[in-house]
């Protein structure tokens, strides 16, 4: 029972293993990309701040770089579409992003739009709440979806583990009875017979013992008397 | 005391759990559900534990008092251990306390469930579930006592340990005849119920399942909603009148098919039954009308279905009674605490026991005012020597008693009085649902551990009868 216990525990946790890996494959590669596009989208914000303020150089620098980021971060959250519908939700992000990249890659330095602390709140930065939103739900969708299997996980590491612990716990209790059963068929008829053998004596011809099975013990009971008898 | 002898009626209650088990086994396999190695691995310990002691001990000749109660506290107890290893290797809501609530609540036919969502269950574990309500119902031992191959002397023992002595005195045959008359009542109302469900559109699964449930009066559902999930008045009906068909004394169900007396049509005890459940249901009606909760037809509907449910402690619901006017409640706490027939597969009180004691009470009254007359109480032309009388008015008392502590230890788990109230008088009478936090659509997920524990106990005390728990008890302090 033990060796079964192992096996499916053993099966149970190669299973395991691999559910892990797939986990990892399949959500947190796509959770990391997520973080990552947040982080550029919070540096071209930091850029376009820099536009406003006429540093040109500067700002443009930062936007390319945040840019280039979030694209690459984009394209492996693309690559990696492990749940129902997350194609809606990259396929939003893309579209969200490329109204917020359009506003931002027109110049700003030098024209009206420079110091417009009123454009920048109403029109740059509520494309830029509305990419991060669908960002955020990608990462929510994935996050949730590793919370599940997580949880799935747990139950089967559960039942990885049960029937080891189980067997054990079963094993302790068959040894318990069947010592007792060992000791009252066995020993017990043998202890009996080894104190009747010592009361055997010159005025003490039979050996007597409560045996009543019909086996092995008995039939030795038997030759010891006859034994007893052929001596005396 | 031959321990090897207990062992080995042990093995035979075993080896009929691992026959569910395979059959659970089985439907889950079948569906390829996460359930298949936790139902068995179980089988596989019911098996090999159920088979070894017969290597060791030969055919048993007698059986005494002692050894015979043994094997039935202890056999409803391995039962109930062995019942809950398949959902703490399946996991899920199933804590190791919550496995063994699950597993007590089914054998004795509570129908108390810790669980909030059953829905979420695989087939073979549902399947499981209320097969412990079908082996609980009619009492594993009965069952092992028509495959028993031994001598009468054991089966007599067991039987008498089994059964109460008011339940025993309807049945007058043979050991194994009366097993096989209760088996073959069982059996068959299990099977009519089944098609009768299927017929009225439940699907042949759930119809099992809830046949399993509603012939044993225990109450797990295959839903969470409970009947209510149907809210079709066919299988209302339907299941209204099996309820009440378990309830009654399967004695008296067996002589009604068979043509003898007393049955169903001259019990007076039967008609006594029935009689307060019809007021109940009118009572009830009356208020949830008159209080303008629904309508008339609604009102009939939804009171007879859960006046029957618990006054024949079952515990299905159709309504979610916590929200019913006060009186109602209280109508309905009078039947979880009267119970159905004894000699049926109910647990708690029983109703044939206040009968007794309200004859009682008209005795002593005639006593009193004719002090050398012999009055005898009868129940059915079956004459109650003062022994008896006086086991009842015991039980009684020791039932009240019992009831009142283990509401004060939940009490004491800061657990409301309602909530502490019902569940205790719910589980000493294997209802299965209380008001408050454990209502007729809630459960008992959220009770304290400890309490879940004095529950199962409880539970236990219902199904077993109080007696035979203390006698077991006694006999253990001076023989082991």
């Amino acid at each position: 029972m033990l060796i079964l216990a192992g096996t499916v525990s053993i099966i149970e946790f190669m299973k395991l293993s691999k559910d892990v890996n797939a986990l990892i494959e399949d959500n947190y590669k796509t959770i990391l990309a997520a973080k990552s596009m947040l982080e550029a989208l919070e540096r071209e914000d930091s850029g376009i701040l820099l536009l406003l303020l006429g540093q040109w150089d500067d700002g443009r620098i930062i936007l390319d770089s945040a840019d280039n980021k979030f694209m690459t971060a984009l394209d492996n959250a693309g690559k990696n579409i492990t749940e129902p519908r997350e194609d809606i939700y990259i396929e939003k992000i893309r579209e969200s992003y490329q109204i917020y990249h359009s506003k931002w890659q027109r110049p700003i330095v030098d024209t009206d739009k420079q110091g417009d602390i009123n454009w920048y709140e109403q029109d740059m930065h509520k494309s830029f709440l509305e990419v991060k939103s669908a960002v955020n739900d990608l990462m929510i969708l994935n996050q949730t979806s590793m919370y599940k299997e997580a949880s799935l996980l747990k139950e089967k590491s559960r039942r990885a583990i049960m029937p080891g612990i189980v067997s054990i716990v079963a094993a302790l209790v068959f040894s318990i009875i069947l010592n007792y059963f060992i000791t009252k068929n066995f020993i017990s008829p043998l202890n009996q017979m080894v104190d009747a053998v010592r009361e055997v004596g010159p005025g003490n011809k039979v050996m007597k013992t409560d045996i009543s099975s019909e086996d092995e013990l008995k039939l030795l009971e038997n030759e010891i008397n006859k034994l007893i008898n052929r001596l005396s | 005391m031959r321990l090897e002898v207990i062992f080995k009626f042990l093995g035979f209650i075993l080896l009929f759990n691992a026959l569910f088990l395979l059959i659970s086994f089985i439907i889950s396999a079948f569906s390829g559900e996460s359930s298949v190695i936790p139902l068995a691995y179980s089988m596989l310990i019911c098996i090999i534990f159920g088979l070894f002691p017969m290597i060791f001990v030969g055919k048993v000749e007698y059986l005494s008092f002692n050894e015979g109660i043994s094997i039935v506290v202890y056999g409803w107890l391995i039962t109930c251990v062995i019942g809950s290893l398949p959902y703490l290797m399946w996991g899920g809501e199933f804590t190791l306390i919550n496995s063994w609530f699950e597993s007590v609540s089914g054998f004795t036919t509570t129908g108390s469930s810790i669980l909030n969502d059953v829905e979420k269950l695989p087939k073979g574990l549902l399947f499981w579930r209320s097969s412990t309500h079908w082996i609980g119902g009619l009492g594993v031992i009965m069952f092992v006592l028509l495959i028993l191959p031994t001598s009468q002397n054991p089966r007599l023992t067991l039987i008498n340990t089994e059964m109460s002595d008011i339940s025993r005195s309807t049945f007058q045959y043979r050991a194994r005849k009366t097993a096989y008359v209760l088996a073959m009542i069982y059996a068959g109302l299990t099977v009519m119920e089944t098609l009768l469900l299927t017929l009225a559109g439940m699907g042949l699964f759930d119809a099992i399942n809830h046949s399993f449930a509603t012939i044993a009066t225990g109450g797990f559902s295959t839903r969470n909603l409970s009947i209510a999930a149907y809210n079709q008045l066919s299988i209302e009906v339907i299941i209204m009148l099996f309820m009440i068909l378990s309830g009654i004394n399967f004695g008296i169900l067996f002589n009604t098919v068979s043509g003898k007396s007393p049955n169903i049509f001259n019990s007076r005890i039967v008609r006594a039954y029935l009689f307060i459940l019809l007021a109940g249901i009118v009572v009830a009606t009356t208020d949830l009308y008159l209080e303008g909760v629904y309508s008339f037809s609604q009102s009939l509907r939804a009171a007879a279905f859960q006046v029957i449910s618990l006054g024949t402690t079952t515990g299905f619901a159709t309504q979610a009674t916590e929200v019913w006017p006060s009186f109602t409640q209280l109508i309905l706490i009078f039947f979880t605490i009267q119970c159905a027939m004894v000699g049926s597969t109910s647990g708690g009180l029983k109703f044939d026991r206040i009968f007794i004691f309200f004859k009682s009470i008209v005795k002593q009254v005639k006593m009193m005012k004719h002090p050398n007359a012999v009055i005898t109480i009868k129940v059915d032309n079956i004459s109650l020597d003062d022994q008896r009388e006086s086991n009842v008015m015991n039980f009684i008392v020791l039932y009240v008693i019992t009831f009142f502590i283990t509401t004060l230890i939940l009490s004491v788990f800061n657990t409301d009085l309602i909530t502490a109230f019902s569940a205790s008088i719910a589980t000493l009478g294997n209802v299965g649902p209380g008001f408050g936090q454990v209502s007729s659509l809630g459960n008992y997920a959220d009770l304290p551990v400890f309490s879940k524990l004095v529950l199962t106990f409880n539970m236990l005390l219902g199904r077993l009868e109080i007696l035979s728990i203390i006698a077991f008890l006694t006999i253990r302090r001076k023989e082991f």
